[in-house]
């Protein structure tokens, strides 16, 4: 039997990037918030400049209630799927927000409308063959206030583009209009982002240094990067990289109408027959909890948000919460980027010197992202940002590509390393992606965790539009390469499509109409009306860039709704 | 724990220390037997030889670290790396009719080549041991000392990797003047093979 604890407001599933956002406005509001997080907290000096630990190893990420859950893959229903090696997931009081990379960008006005913007522009043959795309319920405007609050209670650093409809002449030229100015200046220039950036403007482009949701100086008594290099997969050492367990949740905390239930494994949202949520069962030290709420949000990961609601059946909902029109794990999709093997990199007759830095520091270019090109005869909708990094570990750097000049061990090999692997730099090219057909998440029916609970399985087809994008972008990341002195370049590729991914989409989308969506527009179930869902899963696009700030933008605008109308739910 | 209810966050705060916990618990177990390390060292002198350049994977330790893994984090390759390694022997055995290491570093060579490109006799798990072996290799040649490879730094220095810094400075991410060599592991150890 369930231990019964005290009700609650809300109950908030995950303290990660996204819920750990949400507390912040609901516990200033004066609710009443639990959150119940898996993981616990992390002592910043844990975090080690240690390639093995961090990357080999999947140290700080690889955490035991992900690892017992990692979903399983396969590329089409008539394919046996795979466990992945690893879960994308993090369970930890700040969630992915502790070892992501920190590029904290908005999403294009254009994200949000693509289906009738492309429809507008290119006629309704352009959208792509059995994509499922919809327009969001929510447009850039309806986001821009909510993005502007996390940029400055989080710490975004960057350099406006367009500030008010006026475009800087810095920053990026094809974002969308900011009303105020990033409270950071963007992170700190080197030599190899310089000369990218020269090389890019010797093509006509506009590069720019993308946001990061990094200290470019003190900010909120935090100090400024360090730029040590060792920023992918890991903490910050010094705190400088801002997850929500060293902004938004020390903020909730401090309101005391935040209580913090950690370790806490959530395995049911409960029902009743009215179909209102009640509340969440939860495991703690093998003990079970039952926490009632008014409200509850979920926020736990892509892939788990979908499998928490399929394994919560009840009178009210059968299929799966919030689940009675099938809509639950349809419209999923994962990034199309250089995890997909898109990336191009490149080798330079001199040394680079970007061992050290952060993947946030970068130089990128929009021209060929989103709608920001001509599409006419491309035979595809949507492109990709480019960018370089700085960022480089010894294991990877070495392990390189020898571009058919070297063989790949002994003698040859190793003078070749010695020469090269500071002469080598990969990009990153992360393309707008679509919902499918032939893409969706449920439970695999053969693998179960340690509970007995079935995990995620995703199925995930080829997609030729993004694999276009992906082709047709590389050949500009060749472009700037070459431009930049490259000796040489290796050939674009289109990818096969992402496989478990820490940019993972869908499965609750978002959108008005209750048939082809789970959420509304305010993030609340269409059918079980006091269920909110936060994160990524929410999201009818993927943006040509990284999408946790649009998460936590999408989830401060849930608390506020949720304030401002406290009194219908 | 019998008195679980409402914990406040500050009173459930428990800081673990994950990298050290997991760290400290790496005892320098191993798991490999004196014939089977002499099989790996001779494999792993041929990826990275010793030469005009410095010192190999051997020198470096490279083995201690797979032999290391293999008790620990690999454990669950063991039996499939021990099969790869008793099929280096076979090959050897058929091939020139001797053990791996009594060949000159030339057979050796020939016999890893077979290996990579999938062409060995009678070895069919040739080619996914020799990669294996291969990126072990790398991840003991250029990983942290603290592992046990990395001896005196030599696969950072081999790449001309400056070492891992706490802070950088904005001269010390400069072209033309690369950083001096910061010869430490991350668990602040200046020697190398302490665990």
């Amino acid at each position: 039997m369930a231990t019964n604890l005290k009700p609650v407001d809300v109950a908030v599933i995950g303290l990660g990037a996204a819920g750990g956002v949400a507390v912040l406005p609901l516990a200033q509001a004066g609710l009443k918030v639990a959150g119940i997080e898996a993981g616990t907290w992390i002592d910043p000096h844990s975090y080690k400049p240690d390639e093995i630990y961090n990357n080999v190893r999947a140290g700080v990420t690889s955490v035991p209630k992900a690892k017992r859950e990692i979903p399983t893959f396969r590329t089409s229903d008539n394919a046996k799927s795979r466990q992945g090696a690893s879960h994308p997931m993090m369970n930890a009081i700040g969630g992915t927000s502790i070892h992501y990379h920190a590029q904290s960008w908005r999403y294009s006005p254009w994200d949000f409308k693509a289906r009738s913007e492309s429809i507008r522009r290119y006629g309704p043959n352009s959208i792509p063959k059995g994509s499922t795309l919809e327009d969001w319920p929510v447009t850039y405007d309806d986001l821009e206030h909510y993005y502007e609050l996390c940029e400055y209670e989080i710490g975004v650093s960057g350099r406006a583009g367009n500030l008010n409809g006026v475009l800087t002449g810095r920053g990026n030229a094809f974002e969308g209009p900011r009303k105020r100015e990033f409270p950071m200046p963007p992170l700190r220039d080197t030599d190899f982002t310089d000369t990218m950036a020269d090389a890019a403007r010797e093509l006509g482009w506009k590069p720019f240094r993308g946001p990061a949701a990094i200290n470019s100086q003190t900010y909120k008594n935090r100090p400024g990067c360090v730029y040590h290099g060792y920023c992918d997969r890991n903490g910050c050492h010094i705190s400088a990289k801002n997850s929500t367990a060293v902004t938004t949740i020390p903020a909730a905390l401090k309101t005391k109408h935040l209580t913090i239930f950690d370790k806490a494994q959530v395995t049911r949202i409960l029902t009743d027959n009215h179909g209102k949520v009640t509340g969440v069962l939860y495991l703690r030290d093998n003990r079970e909890y039952f926490q009632p709420a008014k409200v509850v949000l979920l926020a736990s990961y892509t892939y788990e948000n979908t499998r928490l609601l399929l394994l919560s059946k009840s009178m009210a909902y059968p299929k799966g919460l919030s689940n009675n029109h099938g809509q639950v794990g349809r419209h999923y999709f994962g990034h199309w980027d250089a995890q997909a093997g898109t990336g191009v990199s490149a080798l330079f007759p001199r040394d680079l010197n970007i061992w050290y830095g952060a993947i946030a520091q970068n130089v990128t270019i929009d021209e060929w992202a989103d709608d920001n090109f001509d599409h006419t005869g491309l035979g595809f909708i949507g492109g990709a940002s480019i960018q370089v990094n700085t960022e480089k570990h010894p294991i990877a750097a070495a392990a390189m590509n020898t571009y058919g000049r070297a063989p790949q061990w002994g003698s040859k090999w190793k003078a070749f390393v010695h020469d090269n692997a500071g002469r080598w730099v990969s990009s990153y090219i992360q393309c707008n992606t679509f919902p499918y057909e032939n893409t969706w998440l449920d439970l695999d029916p053969d693998v179960k965790d340690p509970l007995g609970d079935r995990v995620c399985r995703v199925t995930s087809g080829p997609k030729e539009n993004e694999q276009r994008q992906a082709l047709y972008t590389g050949e500009k990341m060749s472009d700037w390469f070459r431009s930049a002195g490259a000796i040489e370049v290796t050939r674009p590729n289109g990818g096969n499509g992402p496989a478990l991914t820490t940019h993972a989409f869908g499965g609750t989308r978002m959108g008005a109409n209750p048939e082809t969506n789970v959420v509304n527009s305010y993030g609340f179930s269409h059918e079980a009306s006091n269920l909110g869902i936060l994160g990524a899963s929410t999201f009818g696009t993927a943006g040509a860039r990284n999408p946790t700030l649009t998460a936590q933008a999408l989830a401060w605008r849930t608390a506020d709704h949720l304030i401002k109308n406290w009194k219908s739910f | 724990m019998a008195d679980i209810t409402r914990r406040t966050v500050l009173a459930s705060a428990t800081f673990v220390p994950l990298a050290a916990l997991t760290a400290a618990a790496q005892a320098p177990q191993t798991v490999l037997t004196p014939a089977q390390i002499k099989t790996l060292e001779a494999m792993v002198d041929r990826i990275i030889p010793k030469d005009e350049l410095g010192p190999g994977a051997v020198e470096s330790g490279a083995a201690v670290y797979i032999d290391r893994t293999l008790a620990t984090v690999n454990a669950a390759e063991k039996p499939s790396f021990l099969e790869g390694l008793a099929g280096v022997e076979a090959l050897a055995q058929s091939t020139h009719n001797t053990t791996f290491s009594d060949l000159s570093p030339d057979l050796r060579d020939e016999l890893l080549i077979t290996m990579d490109n999938g062409t060995a006799a009678s070895f069919p798990a040739a080619r996914a041991f020799f990669a294996r072996v291969r990126r072990l290799t790398f991840e003991g040649m250029f990983g942290d000392p603290y592992y046990g490879g990395n001896r005196n730094f030599a696969g950072w220095d081999l790449i001309r990797y400056p070492g891992p810094r706490l802070a950088v400075s904005p001269d010390e991410q400069k072209m033309s003047t690369p950083p001096k060599p910061y010869r430490r592991s991350a668990y602040g150890s200046g020697t190398s093979n302490g665990h």
